[in-house]
């Protein structure tokens, strides 16, 4: 958008609230009077990052309490660690948030580098590759876990995706790409589940694409766990250069970044997050894309804050719908990705409605 | 400016002789606005103001020469040979798809050189957080960004680590130097044209560098919007080196030397005198330009008189 279409498109965005006096000083005669200005999302961003962040982390640890304490047999004290709570709740809550973070934190990471922010984990045919992955694994061997198979192939469809896009980045390519590859893997996944002689491999495979964590034991959980925190850290550490990418690939390389660079490390931890997460809970929905959305809303584009805030919020958004999915109709489970989509879509809308305002 | 003289800064004819002096890790060009102070400089040479305006008497702050950007065999730009004094405020003139944009971004270490060299300070453009205390950029057709006003200045510091207390008082500098203090909490994507562009060129000299480099900082603004960038670009007149690409004549003739640019290729460089001549202007542009000198001595005016034919072209 050229610095014309957007001083002719700013009055629109706003009519009603020209000139609004927003109780700042002026201290220059030259700066114009403000449109927008109540309705700056930065003005409303008045509470420090740190706190706000502070804020969540109590709040996720709190919903983990709540989660662990709850379950389909009914509701245990948090001071009664039994073999229930200790081996059965406690792990899978824990996996929950960990699946979580790894999701909103893959997301803010494949926003940063596809420049859109409706990209999720899955995108660049990661969820068609991880469905693949995981209905063949379902078919062909059925009595071992589908998650390594379905992780395998969410990297293998990442990578086809990002060599079938080769040449200068561009995030439109990448995105197509994507979206092409997605479309065949996806006919591949519904193929194999016609054909397939097993007549109980739709059920289980309906579940697994759902989304679910299962009941993991506590050895399931440190793989994860390593790999999401070391994935944390660094992207926590390439935060002030992340956020240099949005500023387009020149400024970003006349501002010392090395684009290309990051920008493949960036996409590889998004899509290592992405399969351990697949690999752990199957596909769950929507947790990538309103968990960056909504951290960006709090602490604004610095990636310094909005990293940490997304993996809470990710975690918080999946312990608090795996409860939900334990609880809703019980004793019947129900998958968790259909409550963080059923959840998440509404809220999703309602922050778009409250945008467009 | 008073120790930039332009016959310093004249055409090089090839890398300089001399070793690249050690670098200084930044530069309090702009002290006295009170945005370098996170540097500490060694040895700067500083004018009869005690503004720093390098680090070695005479040497460019920016030497290229033989320059050829593009594709191998159709380059876009080629020979070109520059050097700029420190301090020194040199416009590139040209219609469009003469290659301006294209030296700039070259000279940012944005493309990679066909052939020739550029030294910056005789030494190749540092990578990393240093780059941007060499040269500050400004491009064209940057959108509003999420960033708030704060933000964006604050990642023109190349920083790396947690904003310190310095690093604070430099981007509100800056800030103060853009007169946008009042909007410095509000997102850029609510700016108005002219806002965001002084916000934009108070990224490009926050963290202090030698030299600007700005792609038609004025395009798009309002008369008010582009007074104000020229104002902006006096108050780094003689500290800050300005390599302005624009198709505005009447800042080209404020700036020290001017260079002309035709299909690519270095058609003139000198004053704004010998260079904003009707012929030559005729000849880079295609158009007749008649200058009106303004009797209360500001600059030059240039109004265009008519566009040259097709005739008029091949003769």
């Amino acid at each position: 958008m050229t610095t014309a279409q957007r001083a002719s498109a700013a009055p629109a965005r706003d009519p009603g609230r020209a000139g609004v006096d927003h109780g700042e000083p002026q201290p220059h005669a030259m700066a114009p009077p403000h449109r927008g200005a109540a309705r700056d999302p930065a003005a409303a961003r008045r509470v420090r990052p740190r706190t706000v962040i502070l804020g969540f982390a109590v709040a996720c640890a709190v919903v983990g309490v709540i989660a662990i304490c709850v379950g389909s047999t009914g509701w245990r004290s948090p001071w009664a660690w039994d073999a229930m709570v200790g081996e059965l709740r406690a792990p899978r809550v824990l996996l929950g948030g960990l699946v979580g973070a790894a999701l909103a934190l893959a997301g803010v990471a494949m926003q940063a580098v596809l420049h859109n922010d409706l990209a999720d984990p899955y995108v660049l045919g990661i969820s068609g590759g991880a469905s693949v992955g995981a209905v063949a694994s379902l078919a062909l061997c059925p009595g071992i876990a589908p998650g390594p198979a379905a992780a395998a192939g969410a990297a293998g469809a990442a990578v086809v995706v990002r060599a079938l896009a080769r040449g200068p980045h561009d995030p439109t390519r990448l995105l197509l790409a994507g979206v092409a590859v997605g479309s065949i893997l996806g006919s591949a996944t519904g193929l194999i589940l016609v054909l397939a002689p097993d007549s109980n491999l739709l059920r289980s495979s309906t579940s697994w694409l759902f989304g679910g964590m299962g009941t993991p034991r506590w050895s399931a959980l440190t793989a994860p766990a390593a790999v999401i925190a070391v994935a944390a850290a660094w992207l926590a550490r390439q935060a002030q250069r992340i956020d240099r990418l949005a500023l387009g690939s020149d400024v970003a390389a006349a501002l010392g970044v090395a684009v290309p660079r990051l920008r493949r490390r960036v996409l590889a931890v998004a899509v290592v997050l992405t399969a351990f997460a697949v690999a752990a809970a199957g596909l769950v929905g929507f947790v990538g894309l309103i968990a960056p959305h909504a951290a960006r809303r709090l602490v604004g584009q610095p990636h310094r804050a909005l990293i940490p805030l997304a993996g809470l919020l990710g975690a918080l958004l999946v312990m608090a719908a795996d409860a939900v999915a334990r609880t809703a109709f019980a004793p019947r489970e129900v998958p968790v990705g259909l409550v963080t989509a059923s959840l998440g879509g509404p809220m999703f809308l309602w922050q778009l409605q409250r945008g467009a305002r | 400016m008073t120790t930039t003289s332009t016959t310093t800064a004249m055409i090089a004819t090839g890398p300089l002789g001399t070793a690249p002096a050690p670098r200084e890790p930044g530069s309090p060009i702009l002290e006295a606005e009170g945005l370098a102070a996170a540097h500490k400089p060694r040895s700067p040479m500083r004018d009869a103001d005690g503004l720093v305006v390098g680090h070695k008497p005479g040497s460019p702050i920016l030497d290229a020469s033989g320059l050829a950007v593009g594709r191998a065999g159709a380059p876009v730009l080629a020979g070109i040979a520059l050097a700029i004094a420190p301090g020194e405020r040199i416009a590139l003139v040209g219609a469009n798809g003469s290659g301006k944009t294209t030296l700039l971004r070259a000279l940012a270490g944005l493309d990679r050189l066909l052939a020739g060299t550029i030294r910056w300070e005789g030494a190749a453009l540092p990578t990393g957080a240093d780059r941007v205390r060499t040269v500050g950029v400004l491009f064209q057709g940057e959108v509003g960004s999420r960033f708030t006003v704060r933000e964006l200045v604050g990642l023109g510091l190349g920083l790396d680590g947690p904003a310190s207390a310095a690093a604070q008082r430099q981007v509100d500098a800056a800030i103060a130097w853009a007169q946008l203090a009042a909007l410095a909490d509000r997102s850029c994507a609510a700016l108005s044209g002219g806002e965001l562009q002084r916000a934009l060129l108070a990224r490009a000299v926050v963290a202090g560098p030698r030299a600007v480099v700005l792609d038609e900082p004025t395009n798009h603004l309002d008369p008010a919007g582009r007074a104000m960038v020229h104002a902006l670009l006096d108050r780094l007149r003689g500290r800050v080196a300005v390599i302005v690409a624009t198709h505005e004549l009447e800042l080209a003739a404020t700036c020290d030397r001017i260079a002309l640019l035709h299909g690519g290729r270095l058609a003139a460089l000198g004053t704004p005198g010998e260079v904003l001549t009707p012929a030559q202007l005729a000849a880079a542009l295609g158009v007749q330009i008649r200058r009106l000198d303004d009797p209360d001595g500001g600059p030059p005016l240039f109004r265009v008189i008519a566009a040259r034919t097709a005739s008029q072209e091949a003769a």
